[in-house]
């Protein structure tokens, strides 16, 4: 037995979250089914909105929207939308005391942030929880870099030779400096998770205030891995700052994702004031249809079948690394409809000799409206109450473009809103009935 | 000017195993390889170490030097070598009236082929077709081409031999007719080297016919591609032969964790033609299920391709070619001290060194035997060795480092223990899980001269050959070095750069399954989080 519900969800992907809080905002029952944590398992937790377009870097990511080719995402919606996202985002994430904001030009207009990460490269960003902001950077004349023994994939002395390679930090001061681990003289390696989970708990904090301490009083800022906390708790992040009296700033980095499941618990916790349910390791596996409308999707979890019922559908369902499109030679499609995705049968045309070049499998995906529907060949809707958000819909390529997160807020505030409409339109029989 | 005996020209297989067999011999010898070690065909193969049985039917006397040679092999290249086995399968399409020439042929050449209960070789081998009708087990064994041709120079250079790499030889020289020394350019410096010398052995493989040409000389050699793809599983613990007439596609190698699918063969023009296409991976996943029907559903890692050096007097090409080796003496084209060797194929590589080591030495005048079937390339390092070495390095990799790192282990012991004596060790952490490739190997292999980039330490420790490929352990690794100050050729992001370009190269013809979902996950660290590809224009120096 499971009741109606207004919206179902699939997949919690920043994406899936945020059309699932966009429809829950507006009085929608949402249920989210997923198969695992999406994107934000290998996110940094900042929002990328657009780096890079017409073959040049952003400092305005607004302005570069106009250079995007007529199919992308942020074509579709329209900078006015994309904005409305944003300050959905904001809003959410604000409620929830993880603050997101953007840089400022020196005129004082937002714009891309360039966040240094574990390998010394610079990327740009749009929005940012305090922990990656790099103001302090810029000021700082000298910076204590921190690693810590075991944490294999964080070396101070890479991050420092490959930042003077970039002008703006070729005459700055950098203090190299090798945390021990918090284990003690231990073979064991860390992930930048284990550290934070660690850095969640007094004794933790403990331990790094005082590693940090020892340095930090000569440097004007303190550049460290993804450590300080693993959850969206602001109240860490001011503690550390406080005690080791040093700004601190945290590096990107690679899976796991520390920062992007701290934006994850922030938005888990927000959609729990709503009318909001999560069941996880859930695969879907059967869609029923009535015509143009989808009826109900059937998940399998632990061996068992369950049927969702609902109004209206999301399918933030990823790409071709999360799974909502699936390649074989020669074709390509998505994976709950098995709507067919064009590509060319020779895969050879796929590609690109160079591996960051333009590939034409990089903005495969579902082909959408502006509404988030997806589309056949010739323009019309396949199904009135299926909507697409995030890496599944086609038209962009989140690596090179460094809008991945960008895209999945903005289709999944506009698939959230459709559906939440959709579901209005059919809200005839009274929600909670039985089935 | 450097001054030697013998240049040997060509750092295979073939080119170091003649090097130490002239080093042992007392011959002064240097050898020059165009690349890194072993960057021709000797790293670009399917790794089977033949028992012959391949070549039974067409070439009887190539099947007996291969069981023959296996033999050796295996005794003085232990590292190199896991002794698997091997089956021959007849699947329904297969010719049953091909079975009983072949099993005769192996054994006039002295291949020992057991049939097989069907049902006993599904026990053994549960991924195997089921619709098998009969099956042999022969002697064949799978062999790590890069590390022989590592070991050999190892044992070349315990006998006074000198191996440059990254010398590509531009120019032979004569007098009189008769060679007396070679240019060769140093491709990392851009320098130029003279070597005076009295003899040149051509071991350049798919290269010979150029080096040849260095001479004002032709020779009928003819590159021939081969693709083959390599899976993340080993789902097979033996070589599988199809049992027919060799063809395309009909070989899998289980290598570490891993299975090699091989090999088409299509003539070429250029010997460096190794980037693999997806219409060759195609026709190996449809000639490969009928021995494994469930081989579209393995992950591929990559394909590759390299060049067989394929003998073609005469213009016979393709699988009609001989897999036999010539020796070739120049003199009787009117060059002296001159001589090529051609064709030939792995397993018998220190048989083809030996014949070529014998002409030379006839006409310098030596007349020391060939030893290098009695001594083992390397020795066995001594148990109380491998204990001490167990304190720092995780038991369960400890053997397959000794066997990597062969005259090197005791070095990097002691390098690793002294660090850890100093308080300066970190553990030694393994970098690459998959290949158990702790960072103690790794810094000793970047700091060889002869290692100049994360391609050269993959080829010589296996790092990034598993299941990542490279996401995680080519950061981890460049940023170790950096921290430990052993410079490389490219800058950090470069390698890593050149490193995934490589890797790249291998997934983009089977862009599909899996495979897509983790190459997906490589552009999303590499570009969306690091932003490796924006770097590339932005950094200022």
């Amino acid at each position: 037995m499971s009741r109606i519900i207004d919206v179902l969800v699939v997949g919690s992907g920043l994406a899936g979250l945020v059309a699932a809080l966009t429809a829950a905002r507006e009085g929608r029952s949402v249920r989210m089914v997923t198969d695992g944590m999406g994107s934000l398992a290998i996110s940094g937790g900042c929002v990328d909105l657009l780096g890079y377009a017409g073959g040049q870097r952003l400092n305005d990511p607004w302005s570069g929207m106009d250079l995007l080719p007529p199919a992308h995402p942020y074509r579709l919606l329209g900078a006015s939308r994309v904005r409305a996202a944003v300050d959905m985002l904001l809003q959410c994430a604000a409620d929830q005391g993880w603050p997101l904001h953007t840089a400022a030009t020196p005129e004082g207009a937002p714009c891309n942030a360039l966040l240094p990460t574990i390998m010394g490269t610079l990327k740009p960003s749009y929005l940012l929880p305090d922990g990656l902001d790099p103001a302090a950077l810029a000021r700082a004349r000298r910076i204590l870099v921190a690693g810590v023994h075991g944490l294999r994939d964080c070396r101070p002395a890479l991050i420092v030779s490959q930042l003077r390679r970039y002008r703006d930090w070729a005459d700055k001061d950098f203090v190299p400096f090798m945390l021990p681990s918090p284990l003690g003289a231990t073979h064991r390696s860390l992930s930048a998770l284990d550290l934070a989970r660690l850095v969640d708990r007094p004794r933790g904090r403990d331990w790094l205030i005082q590693n940090l301490r020892k340095h930090a009083g000569q440097c004007d800022a303190v550049l460290l891995p993804p450590i300080c906390g693993s959850r969206a708790d602001a109240s860490i992040w001011h503690e550390l700052n406080q005690a080791v009296a040093c700004p601190l700033v945290e590096m990107l980095s690679i899976p796991p994702g520390v920062g992007g499941l701290r934006l994850r618990d922030a938005l888990l916790r927000e959609l729990r004031r709503h009318d909001f349910e999560l069941v996880e390791n859930a695969r879907i596996i059967r869609a029923t249809t009535d015509g143009k409308r989808c009826t109900s999707l059937t998940a399998l979890a632990a061996g068992q079948e369950r049927r969702h019922t609902a109004r209206a559908f999301v399918l933030a369902t990823g790409g071709i690394l999360g799974g909502g499109i699936e390649l074989a030679p020669g074709s390509a499609r998505e994976s709950v409809f098995k709507l067919d995705i064009p590509v060319p049968s020779d895969v050879t045309l796929w590609s690109e000799p160079e591996i960051f070049g333009n590939h034409v499998f990089s903005r495969l995906g579902v082909r959408v409206d502006g509404e988030m529907r997806p589309q056949d060949d010739s323009g019309q809707a396949w199904y009135d109450n299926i909507f697409f958000a995030g890496r599944s819909v086609g038209g962009y390529d989140f690596a090179t473009e460094k809008s991945g997160h960008g895209v999945a807020l903005a289709t999944g505030w506009q698939a959230g809103r459709m559906a939440a409409a959709t579901a209005g339109k059919f809200h005839e029989p009274a929600s909670g009935e039985q089935l | 000017m450097l001054e030697t005996t013998v240049v040997v020209i060509g750092g295979g297989a073939t080119g170091m195993g003649t090097l130490r067999d002239l080093c042992m011999r007392g011959v002064p010898a240097i050898l020059l390889e165009q690349g890194g070690l072993a960057h021709g065909t000797s790293s670009r193969f399917h790794g089977l170490l033949h028992s012959g049985g391949r070549y039974a039917v067409n070439d009887n006397e190539s099947a007996r030097e291969c069981i023959e040679e296996n033999m050796i092999v295996r005794r003085i290249g232990r590292q190199c070598v896991e002794e698997t086995e091997g089956f021959f399968a007849l699947t329904p399409g297969d010719d049953p009236a091909y079975v009983e020439p072949w099993a005769e042929a192996c054994r006039k050449a002295g291949i020992d082929a057991q049939e097989l209960d069907v049902a006993e070789a599904l026990r053994l081998e549960p991924n195997l077709s089921p619709d098998i009708r009969r099956v042999f087990r022969v002697p064949d064994s799978c062999v790590d081409g890069f590390r022989l041709a590592l070991h050999n120079a190892m044992s070349a250079r315990r006998h006074g031999g000198r191996v440059m790499t990254y010398h590509e030889v531009t120019a032979i020289h004569q007098r009189n007719g008769k060679v007396c020394g070679v240019t060769a350019r140093n491709s990392i410096s851009g320098e130029s080297l003279e070597i005076a010398c009295q003899c040149v052995v051509n071991a350049a493989g798919s290269w010979s016919g150029r080096i040849a040409g260095l001479a004002g000389l032709d020779v009928a050699v003819s590159p021939d591609r081969g693709t083959l793809i390599v899976f993340n599983h080993r789902f097979t613990s033996r070589v599988i032969n199809r049992l027919h007439p060799g063809a395309d596609g009909d070989i899998f190698v289980p290598h570490g964790s891993i299975t090699i699918l091989g090999t088409t063969s299509t003539p070429t023009e250029r010997p460096d033609d190794t980037t693999p296409t997806c219409t060759e991976v195609l026709r190996l996943l449809d000639l490969g299920e009928p021995l494994f029907p469930a081989v579209r559903q393995y992950r591929i890692l990559r394909a590759f391709a390299g060049t067989r050096p394929l003998y073609t007097p005469g213009n016979a090409a393709g699988r009609k070619a001989s897999r036999n080796f010539h020796v070739v003496d120049h003199a009787e084209q009117g060059l002296e001290g001159m001589v090529s060797i051609f064709g030939g194929k792995l397993t018998t590589y220190r048989l083809m060194a030996e014949r070529v080591s014998d002409n030379v030495c006839a006409r310098l005048g030596v007349h020391a035997p060939c030893r290098t079937a009695d001594e083992a390339l390397i020795p066995d390092p001594d148990q109380a060795m491998l204990r001490r070495a167990a304190r720092y390095f995780p038991v369960q990799g400890l053997q397959l480092m000794a066997d990597r790192l062969g005259d090197d282990l005791p070095d990097v012991l002691q390098q690793v223990e002294l660090a850890g004596r100093a308080g300066e060790s970190d553990g030694n952490p393994l970098l690459c899980e998959c290949e158990m490739v702790s960072l103690a190997e790794i810094e000793r292999v970047a700091r060889d001269p002869s290692t100049h980039s994360l391609t050269d330490i993959r080829l010589r420790t296996r790092l990034g050959m598993g299941t990542c490929q490279g996401t995680f352990c080519s950061l981890r690794t460049i940023g170790a070095l950096v921290e430990h100050g052993v410079p490389l050729e490219l800058s950090p992001t470069d390698n890593v750069r050149r490193f995934l370009q490589e890797r790249w190269r291998g997934l983009r013809p089977a862009l599909w399954g899996t495979q897509a979902r983790e190459m997906e996950l490589g552009r999303a660290v590499y570009a969306g989080t690091l932003n490796l590809d924006g770097a590339a224009n932005e950094q200022d120096n």
